[in-house]
């Protein structure tokens, strides 16, 4: 893989906070980074990352904070960060807000768009909530009768061995 | 009447129920695996097809335990070699072929036409014992094999389950003379359609030498069609081999088709349209304490408490059954997030489920560390 896609995928793992192995198991990750070249320009992509390049180390306790205030709170690259996030959780792309089109100009492919069929299928929202999507990847018959799996996020204290445990308590296997 | 000499007793035969089991277990995660490496949006009808013939795998594993209760045995998948270590070993006549883990491809379908190919005798050999005997290297999974002895070999699958056929009807026929049965199994341990959906097949209760047969020639004319035949016996269904040579031919086959000749529609196949799996992977070539190796062998350990769950329902709880769907459609789910993944140190290779069920000595140190903690 490309400096290029790792540095898009460390970027996307803390803005979802979803781990880079659930980003790649989506099979978008290559998708999502050209869906960005694609509608805001590569430049602007490159701004992003060089943006999130340039933040403290993963150690340092001022790190979030800078996230906030060079990305997240930036003009130029708020907006676009945020419908990034938006993409990864729902697979379509959220046209940028009004502002930032008066700001910086009109993109011509920025409308809001699902980005492809299986990146509906594979939007985190459905994995962050214990679902699945409605018409695609089936739980199984009865499977509601067992209450949804939440997965465990960086920082939480739920361990990812308790929310998969929960089926085998039911069936009586595992005490 | 002409016996096979290879079983000789009434537990010999429930070891080959056993080794039944075994092998129709092996061929799941094969094609389970090629059939989620495809990639969305491509190869549907390829798809579709190993869908179809991996439930009636599953069918044919929940009939040998049904046969195996029949005559009073215990089904018991969570012995340490019933999953096989991949490559495993299948006769083919004078030899054996290996079958792996492998992505969706002209390789993997090669190997599924051997594993579902009907193997006819040569006409100098059909006098001959049913077993062949060849050496195999210790640590080689041998399937269809003697279960006391390794190195001898079925000629054929189908000479397998003939053995355990020609036991059947002989263990059965001496046990009446004496005024008993075989038969001797609990009939509510037996798992029928009403546990069972989507079966691919029906589920009938096994509990007399008729129903046995039939049980067996279900699993028998499934894989390899009847006595050459395309369809199966009642000529609705398309036996294995004729399926994945669909694929091959780029085909269908409609009623009336010769083997190796199908008329119908034509299908698609994008042979690139699969993920880059690397073959066999096993847990030790996945870097320590990468997301991808932790992944691995959760999945692993899902698998294991799954085959637990299948056990008791064999056991005695068919409604189990029901439980382990949704299992079923987890795996899905975390083996689609492993074959989807970079294998770090392997560039243009993926991850991949690598079955390592009670044989994977990662997974034992993370179990005891767990334990440690608790």
């Amino acid at each position: 893989m490309s400096n290029r896609i790792e540095i898009f995928l460390t970027l996307s793992a803390e803005l979802t906070a979803f781990s880079r192995f659930d980003l790649l198991g989506t099979g978008l990750a290559e998708a999502y980074l050209g869906t960005l070249d694609r509608v805001v320009g590569d430049d602007i992509t490159d701004t992003l990352l060089a943006a999130f390049v340039a933040l403290p180390p993963p150690e340092d306790s001022t790190r979030s904070q800078a996230l906030r205030a060079t990305i997240l709170g930036n003009e130029l690259l708020g907006d676009v960060a945020r419908s990034l996030t938006k993409l990864w959780y729902s697979g379509t792309w959220f046209e940028l807000s009004y502002a930032w089109t008066q700001r910086f100009g009109p993109k011509p492919a920025d409308a809001t768009f699902v980005v492809s069929p299986d990146a509906y299928v594979e939007g985190l929202l459905w994995k962050a909530i214990g679902a699945h999507p409605a018409g695609a990847k089936a739980p199984g018959y009865g499977s509601w009768a067992y209450p949804p799996k939440i997965p465990a996020f960086p920082g939480s204290s739920t361990a990812k061995s308790e929310a998969i445990s929960v089926h085998l308590q039911n069936a009586g296997i595992m005490s | 009447m002409h016996t096979h000499s290879s079983i000789r007793t009434l537990d010999e035969l429930k070891e080959f129920l056993h080794e039944a089991m075994r092998l129709e277990h092996a061929t799941i995660p094969p094609y389970l695996t090629a059939l989620y490496s495809i990639k969305p949006g491509v190869n549907r009808d390829a798809a579709q097809i190993l869908r179809v013939i991996v439930v009636e795998e599953m069918l044919h594993l929940t009939i040998a335990a049904n046969v195996l209760n029949a005559i009073g045995g215990t089904p018991d998948l969570r012995r340490p070699d019933f999953v096989v270590s991949y490559p495993a070993y299948l006769p083919d006549g004078e030899t054996d072929f290996e079958v792996g883990i492998q992505a969706f491809g002209r390789e993997a379908l090669a190997t599924f036409l051997k594993i579902e190919r009907p193997a006819i005798r040569p006409e100098n050999l059909k006098a001959g014992n049913p077993l062949i005997q060849r050496r195999t290297a210790p640590h080689k999974s041998m399937l269809g094999s003697h279960p006391s002895n390794n190195e001898m070999h079925f000629y054929s699958i189908g000479e397998f389950y003939m053995a355990i056929v020609c036991s059947l009807k002989e263990f059965e026929a001496k046990a009446q003379r004496e005024g008993g049965t075989i038969f001797t199994g609990d009939i509510s341990r037996q798992v029928t359609s009403e546990y069972y959906y989507s079966g691919g097949g029906e589920l009938l209760p096994v509990f007399n030498l008729k129903t046995a047969l039939d049980a067996l020639e279900l699993i028998i004319e499934q894989g390899e069609g009847d006595g050459g035949g395309i369809y199966d016996g009642d000529e609705h269904e398309l036996a294995h081999y004729y399926r994945f040579d669909e694929l091959v031919k780029g085909r269908y086959y409609i009623k009336g088709d010769k083997p190796g000749h199908p008329t119908g529609p034509q299908l698609q196949v994008d042979w690139d349209g699969a993920y880059p799996i690397k073959p066999n992977l096993k847990v030790a070539e996945i870097p320590d304490g990468s997301e991808l190796r932790a992944a691995t062998i959760a999945f692993n350990h899902r698998y294991g408490d799954f085959l637990k769950l299948l056990t008791l329902a064999y056991n005695g709880q068919p409604s189990l059954l029901l439980e382990a769907v949704p299992i079923m459609f987890e795996f899905r789910n975390m083996m689609l997030e492993l074959i989807r993944n970079p294998l770090p140190g392997h560039p243009g290779l993926n991850g991949s489920p690598t079955y390592e069920i009670g044989r994977d000595v990662a997974a034992q140190e993370v179990a005891s560390q767990a334990e440690a903690v608790a």
